[in-house]
């Protein structure tokens, strides 16, 4: 294997990474914020993708329409599943909250199989020529792609950090009772973060549509990687999530040049296992604190 | 009338009530004192009137409003601040965010300036992440944060736990100054002889009940109620838990 092929591999890794980076994100935040892991982000992923699939189809070729549609979509279905069930369940033990997130990522895939069934969609984008620079091959769609998760990416950072309202989702991740003490609404901040958390995993969801076929596992495949790198990077970490998201996808396509795709995954685990064995907490220290 | 009235309060967090029967009443700007043993509820006390009993019976009024039917944070914006026994600063935000954060302040940046005068240590920290800061920090940081709003009651629980005799003197002496700017305190403290020499009132709580309630120096000067409740040294040797 030469460095060429070494270096097309960590582009795609990374690219996939940041991508991965928004439901990752997401996963961070909620267990932060409302304390339990989230395990329904995989569906809501496929959620956006199919969205975007069907404006495609029905309404407008553009991306750009698919996906703010497909964003505004699947934050409002995170919305009303918060509505409907986590708001409820808040006050209960954080196990209750993931079980019922399971119970949800299996109704909405089964419900996205009723009407979509088993056949493979793609999400249309413009055929591109890659530009080669002496065999470092770059895809423009991925430039996109990846432009697109870092926007997306920073704008929550800088919601988190520089904002009134990041401020108040920072106070009630690290202490929730002082946080209402202090007159915040509690229940407004979890209705902003089902928000955030939908409308990143419809982007996400579309941006995936790009590199896969679009088949309803899409999303709960890919649930796993992602706490892994949640974890990783430090549970309730904005940035370890983003970074180990990376790491995660870089490790998965350079160990697909020497495995082949099936045990490319296997391999990606091992060195996210090997980085826990040296640093147990994550590769971060915890930006937003976990009891 | 009284600014805070509490009629036949019981409560708790599962089946069983912790504290029962309860009358009480604290007046504008007066400082009264919750003493009793460890575990005779007198946080749980404190924490039904801020609105986080999950089981509450009784009446509780402030200024006018039934609390019972307003949530914590709208409690908050009524004029109640609290500072709870520990985790009363939040660690992860800055020494300014911690002060930022407290909602519905008129002017929030005239408001920090002059905490920031009312705690000068506090001011060469700003940019500090308040787990960062020193015990005495923390205290003044948190009294800081409840003070943000302009309270009309504020609800101290143990505020010298966890300090030295010198720093307790010193959060003592702040507290002595809160009714100056206000605020009424009702505070649960330890080191009861020390509080109850400048508080108003005091209530003795024991295993959830009110057994007894007096001015400041009437409950110091009752000899067998203090041996009992307050310790018997007048001045009270032991570290607060
Ligand atoms: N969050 C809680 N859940 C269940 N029981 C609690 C909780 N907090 C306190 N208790 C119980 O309530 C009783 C009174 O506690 P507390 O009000 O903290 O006492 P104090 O502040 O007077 O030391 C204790 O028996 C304690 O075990
Ligand atoms: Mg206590």
């Amino acid at each position: 294997m030469d460095w060429i092929n070494i270096t097309n591999a960590a582009i795609n890794g990374i690219v996939l990474g940041l991508l991965l980076a928004l439901p990752a994100l997401a996963v961070t935040l909620v267990f932060g914020i409302a304390r339990f892991p989230h395990a329904a982000v995989g569906d809501y992923m496929t959620f956006g993708a199919y969205t975007a699939i069907l404006v495609q189809s029905f309404m407008s070729a553009s991306l750009v329409a698919a996906a703010l549609i497909a964003s505004a979509a699947t934050a409002f279905l995170s919305l009303f599943f918060y509505a409907w069930v986590f708001r409820s369940l808040s006050q209960r033990s954080p196990v209750s909250s993931l079980i019922a997130s399971i119970g949800v990522a299996f109704a909405v895939r089964s419900v996205i199989t009723f009407f979509a069934g088993q056949s493979q969609y793609v999400i249309e984008a413009p055929l591109v020529r890659a530009w080669n620079f002496s065999g470092v091959r770059i895809l423009p769609t991925d430039l996109y792609v990846a432009a697109t998760a870092v926007l997306a990416l920073a704008a929550v950072f800088f919601m988190l950090h520089f904002t009134a309202f990041g401020r108040r989702m920072r106070a009630v991740a690290d202490n929730p009772e002082l946080a209402a003490a202090s007159g915040i609404r509690v229940r407004e901040v979890m209705i902003t973060l089902s928000v955030i958390v939908g409308a990143f995993c419809g982007l996400g969801g579309m941006l995936m549509g790009f590199k896969a076929v679009v088949l309803p596992e899409l999303g709960w495949e890919l649930i796993l990687p992602i706490f892994a790198s949640v974890i990783l990077g430090g549970i309730g970490s904005p940035v370890g999530a983003v970074c180990g998201m990376i790491l995660f996808g870089i490790s998965q396509e350079i160990a697909s040049l020497y495995v082949g795709a099936s045990y490319k995954l296997v391999l990606a685990f091992v060195v996210l296992l090997l980085v826990l064995l040296i640093r147990p907490q994550g590769m971060f220290g915890k930006i937003i604190a976990v009891r | 009338m009284s600014l805070l009235t509490l009629s036949g309060v019981a409560g708790g967090y599962g089946d069983v009530d912790i504290v029962t029967g309860i009358n009480m009443h604290v007046d504008a700007r007066e400082i009264v004192t919750i003493a009793g043993t460890n575990g005779a509820g007198k946080s749980t006390l404190i924490k039904a009137v801020m609105g986080y009993l999950p089981r509450l019976s009784g009446r509780i009024e402030f200024d006018g409003h039934d609390l019972r039917s307003l949530s914590t944070e709208k409690r908050a914006g009524i004029g109640i601040s609290y500072v709870p026994q520990v985790r009363n600063i939040f660690s992860t935000l800055t020494v300014l965010e911690n002060l930022q954060v407290v909602e519905k302040v008129a002017d929030s940046r005239k408001r920090i300036a002059e905490m920031f005068d009312m705690f000068p240590a506090l001011a060469s920290r700003r940019r500090t992440q308040a787990g960062n800061l020193s015990g005495g920090e923390r205290q003044q940081l948190a009294f800081a944060r409840a003070l943000m709003s302009s309270p009309r009651l504020i609800l101290l629980d143990e505020p010298s736990a966890a300090l030295s005799p010198a720093l307790t003197e010193l959060v003592f002496a702040e507290v002595r100054k809160l009714p100056a700017t206000g605020a009424a305190v009702l505070m649960v403290e330890q080191r009861a002889r020390q509080a109850l020499a400048f508080s108003d009132r005091g209530y003795i709580l024991d295993s959830g009940k009110i057994v007894l309630t007096d001015t400041g120096s009437a409950l110091l000067a009752n000899e067998k109620m203090a041996e009992l409740y307050l310790g018997s040294k007048p001045v009270e040797p032991v570290q607060a838990s």
